[in-house]
């Protein structure tokens, strides 16, 4: 019994190799983010006379204060929120509505359409974004919120997603619900649409994240400082940076913009790796 | 409520394959009928066209002599009870009972009223505020007839729908079944493959093969009178015993002679029948196990099946041929014995070329 | 509500003039009511703007007019600029830094960490929880990082008496800075995929392999790999995609500089339509950009296609 001893042993050595190389790469995932915590919570006179300070008391929340009392966040962080509520609302109902549709029902050109919808997942958003700027300039549409929500509603991905959940449903249950004389959209909405919750939560919270760190349309189509959103507005306070005289609190800013997202990713986990997956069979 | 059904020369096609070829059938009202066949033979498909879930590409279905293959499902005045039950899975009982009923804007308190009542009939008063998720599949079973119920509808439709229940719950089912039919004194169409189902809850059973109906009657006349091959070998467990004959048709009653000698003197009048091949049929109550010679035939036993009020004897004649017989639950044959075998003559069954069936005692 | 349809069907000798039957799965209009919301959007907003943008490519125009028709002129101008050129390059250098290191990296956590500990669990949750951060707050960590004198990495380098290497303003080493930012933000998606491809493994086979007596190392090269080998064709193509379209990390971190050299596709986009409102000559740019998107996204096709072929 030679042979299971050795690779026993094998197994000990190897694990801890890979166990170390784990372990590296976690760390690198984190100082970085714990350095910036930490410069957060240091006076910016005393960060530049001793980069090291960070690792001493005395700490303070001053930083903090600043950014509540003095920045532009809150303005932005309510834009955010519509933007992205507005946004996250807006693809559930059109995907679901549509994903019902291409899934249960019946229309001249269907099949057609649906492939047509699959190929807008290959469309980059950068390929339509001059033309786009183009019309949303003739309608005056830049810097409002509908501006800002409108073009997310054409993606093409709820809708795949919402399609497939809806196929996955027995389509007995459509039947009885014929025979009970439901009609088409009192089949969708009380019998179909309660199923479908777990897609609508992955859905939700998929496109409420995209919305939320959304930066290149933002960025061309909110041009007044009251209409950008958080992640144009902090990118806009970082652009000279390196003379600064707050490096404190801009890494409070960071903190104060990055946590509720962290802590949103925290809590809703299992529907986030759910819609990474989802995204992956597709 | 109750209706009377007619199926009018109605046929079936996906694509180039014909389903259903010209069929015709009547259910009288408050009769239970049950559709009998294999897997593909039409039959589910025939049900799901009388519940307006499947196009009728010709022919017409009328209850009570109104047409109603132009009607949308929920208009036709039918319940059914699907074999996977399809409850809403996010209502509860009484709110998957109370959904049809919503539809049609009967009022609330006429709501209440038939769920309790349907309820008591089913004895599931107290599942009304589960989920069907909380029930077991017995109970969702009734939950699924419950909601049929509630609609007082002019006929019920079941497909298969105990093929999802244990054995000995599939046997308490199908008593209440027969029971709820009695009581409700409606139309039931009932579909199953299972022949057990078919002759235990049938007033007249409609056997389908291959896109036709085989033979419609009662369930002694299926199990009796078999109108085709393929019925008698369908119906009845084991399968009735198959065996290729010559006919002597010099007597009154025609004799049957097998390859290797054997004959059998049917009373199967020999003017009904005509000269060319034939195959014998007789079931295995038939077919009595005797002392070695004294029987039509004698065979060497090869499996014996103790079903405990009676004996299974698998015997293989001189050619090969396996015959099923039958003997008392005690019966003293042990595997590799040879038996005598005695064919019942009154019970003898023969089918031409084309699966028709004579039968004895036939004018 | 009555469903019988209008269009009478070839009367039937027998029955003489009759009502269709009704069909519940027959193509109805009305049922297109539940997509029309949809696609009205997906017409307006993508469609039309993805056929504008082909148009605006072939003319000279500026925010709210078009000008003239040009002809290929964009595109010529467009292949005459060498800054243009160097974005291509850019892109394709940064597309050659990531999505390799991310496949690998992304394979190797998921190989790791594909275990029902709760390490692993927690370990998992870590590596991808970068992913859900915004581009801004990324770029501003490795900023920070990477800043001279109160920087994370300088700071490291000082413990040693070392001066560490400039990733943000050195020529050579600014385009690495970027990937490595971007393979510290995007880890988590490879890894994911790594690991739902690794799940669906079943179980069964390493359990034949164990009584074979294969080792670790031989039932990962001989049952492992081989088994997830279409998801990672799958992991590179989806990161080629997703990796061209760089442009928050390059416009944050170094505005595409020094010397143009981290400016990528996208930026040249951005700064062709809407900072110089050359409209014409960035839908020329964006069409490139589609085109060479275009053509990952039919490999990514294929791959999926081949899914049922394979197994």
């Amino acid at each position: 019994m030679r042979a299971p001893t050795i690779s026993i042993k094998g197994r000990a050595f190897g694990d801890r190799v890979l166990l170390a190389l784990v372990i590296l790469l976690s760390l690198v995932m984190v100082a970085p983010v714990l350095w910036v915590i930490g410069l957060s919570l240091k006076e910016n006179a005393e960060l530049m006379a001793n980069p090291n300070s960070v690792f001493q008391a005395p700490y303070t929340l001053k930083n903090y204060i600043n950014t509540i009392g003095t920045s532009s966040v809150f303005v932005w962080v309510r834009n955010s929120i519509i933007v992205s509520g507005g946004l996250t609302l807006g693809t559930l109902i059109l995907s679901s509505l549509a994903g019902y549709g291409f899934a249960r029902l019946n229309f001249p050109g269907r099949n057609v359409l649906f492939v047509i919808v699959l190929f807008g997942l290959a469309v980059p958003e950068q390929a339509v974004l001059v033309a786009r700027h183009q019309i949303f300039s003739m309608l005056n549409f830049h810097n409002t919120y509908h501006g800002l929500i409108l073009p997310g509603l054409s993606a093409s991905f709820g809708v795949f997603l919402m399609t497939q959940y809806f196929k996955a449903i027995p389509k007995e249950l459509d039947e009885a619900a014929m025979l009970d004389n439901a009609s088409r959209f009192r089949t969708f909405w009380k019998v179909l649409l309660p199923l479908t919750v777990p897609a609508q939560a992955t859905l939700g919270i998929f496109t409420f994240l995209g919305a939320w760190n959304d930066y290149l349309w933002p960025l061309i189509s909110a041009t007044k400082k009251d209409m950008y959103t958080l992640t144009v507005g902090m990118a806009s306070t970082q652009t000279n940076f390196a003379q600064s005289e707050g490096i404190g609190f801009l890494m409070a800013q960071a903190v104060f913009a990055g946590a509720p997202i962290l802590i949103v990713y925290l809590f809703f986990q299992k529907y986030i790796v759910t819609a990474v997956s989802g995204a992956a069979v597709r | 409520m109750t209706a009377d059904i007619e199926i009018r020369n109605v046929s079936k096609h996906f694509g180039a394959m014909t389903v259903l070829d010209d069929l015709s059938l009547s259910i009288k009202a408050r009769e239970f009928i049950v559709f009998l066949g294999p897997s593909g033979c039409g039959k589910s498909t025939l049900l799901r066209m009388i519940a307006g879930l499947e196009t009728v590409d010709t022919g017409e279905i009328a209850i009570n002599n109104e047409r109603i293959d132009h009607l949308p499902p929920g208009k036709r005045g039918i319940a059914m009870v699907f074999q996977s039950y399809a409850l809403y899975p996010h209502m509860s009982v009484r709110d998957n009972m109370a959904f049809g009923l919503e539809n049609i804007g009967m009022p609330r308190d006429v709501i209440d009223a038939r769920i309790k009542e349907s309820a008591r009939i089913l004895e599931m008063e107290h599942l009304l505020e589960r989920k069907p998720g909380q029930l077991s599949g017995g109970q969702r079973q009734r939950v699924a007839i419950g909601r049929a119920i509630v609609k007082e509808p002019k006929a019920f439709l079941f497909d298969e729908p105990l093929s999802n229940l244990d054995a000995a719950l599939r046997t308490r089912t199908r008593i209440e079944l027969a029971q709820l039919h009695q009581r409700l004194q409606s139309t039931m169409i009932f579909v199953t493959h299972d022949q057990v189902e078919a002759m235990t809850l049938a007033d007249r059973i409609v056997v389908m093969n291959n896109r036709k109906i085989e033979q419609i009657g009662s369930p002694m006349e299926i199990y009796d009178r078999p109108a085709t091959k393929f019925v008698a070998g369908f119906v009845g467990a084991p399968a009735m015993n198959f065996v290729e004959a010559t006919l002597d048709r010099s007597s009154r009653n025609a004799t049957a002679r097998f390859a290797d000698g054997v004959s059998v003197q049917t009373e199967i009048a020999s003017g009904q029948t005509s000269d060319g091949k034939y195959t014998f049929g007789i079931r295995s109550e038939d077919v009595g196990i005797v002392p070695v010679g004294q029987g039509n035939a004698d065979g060497v036993v090869d499996v014996l099946e103790r079903l405990g009020e009676r004996t299974l004897v698998y015997a293989r004649l001189g050619d090969g041929q396996q015959i099923v017989g039958s003997d008392a639950g005690n019966s003293r044959v042990a595997v590799g014995d040879k038996v005598g075998l005695a064919f019942d003559g009154r019970k003898s069954h023969l089918f031409g070329e084309t699966g028709r069936a004579w039968h004895a005692g036939e004018v | 509500m009555d469903d019988r349809r209008a269009t009478p069907r070839t009367a039937l000798p027998a029955a003489g003039a009759r009502t269709a039957s009704v069909d519940i799965y027959a193509p109805q209009w009305r049922n297109f009511i539940f997509v029309a919301p949809f696609l009205f959007f997906f017409t307006t907003l993508l469609l039309v703007p993805l056929f504008w943008g082909m148009w605006l490519s072939f003319h000279k125009a500026d925010t709210f007019s078009s000008g003239n028709f040009v002809g290929f002129g964009n595109y010529i101008r467009l292949f005459h600029d060498k800054v243009f050129l160097q974005s291509v390059w850019n892109t394709f250098y940064f597309v050659l830094l990531t999505v390799p290191t991310l496949a690998l990296i992304g394979l190797f956590l998921a190989l790791c960490l594909n275990r029902r500990t709760r390490t692993a669990a927690v370990l998992r949750t870590l590596f991808f929880s970068s992913s859900v951060l915004s581009v801004t707050i990324v770029t501003l960590i490795w900023r920070i990082v990477f800043i001279p004198n109160v920087g994370l990495l300088s700071t490291i380098y000082g413990w040693f008496g070392a001066t560490a290497p400039a990733f943000i303003s050195d020529p050579s080493l600014a385009m690495i800075g970027i990937a490595i930012a971007t393979v510290w933000w995007c880890i988590g998606l490879p890894m994911m995929l790594f690991l739902s491809a690794l799940q669906q493994i079943p179980q069964d086979i390493y359990e034949a392999a164990a009584l074979d007596n294969a080792n670790r190392w031989q039932t990962l090269r001989s049952i492992t790999l081989p088994s997830i080998k279409r998801t990672f064709v799958l992991v590179v193509i989806v990161q080629i995609v997703l990796q061209f379209q760089l442009f928050g990390q390059a416009w944050l971190m170094t505005r595409g500089g020094p010397n143009n050299l981290t400016k990528p596709i996208v930026l040249y986009i951005y700064d062709t339509a809407f900072r110089r409102w050359d409209l014409g000559m960035g839908a020329a740019a964006s069409e490139v950009l589609f085109v060479l998107i275009l053509m990952a996204a039919m490999a990514q096709y294929l791959v999926t296609r081949n899914k049922a072929g394979q197994a």
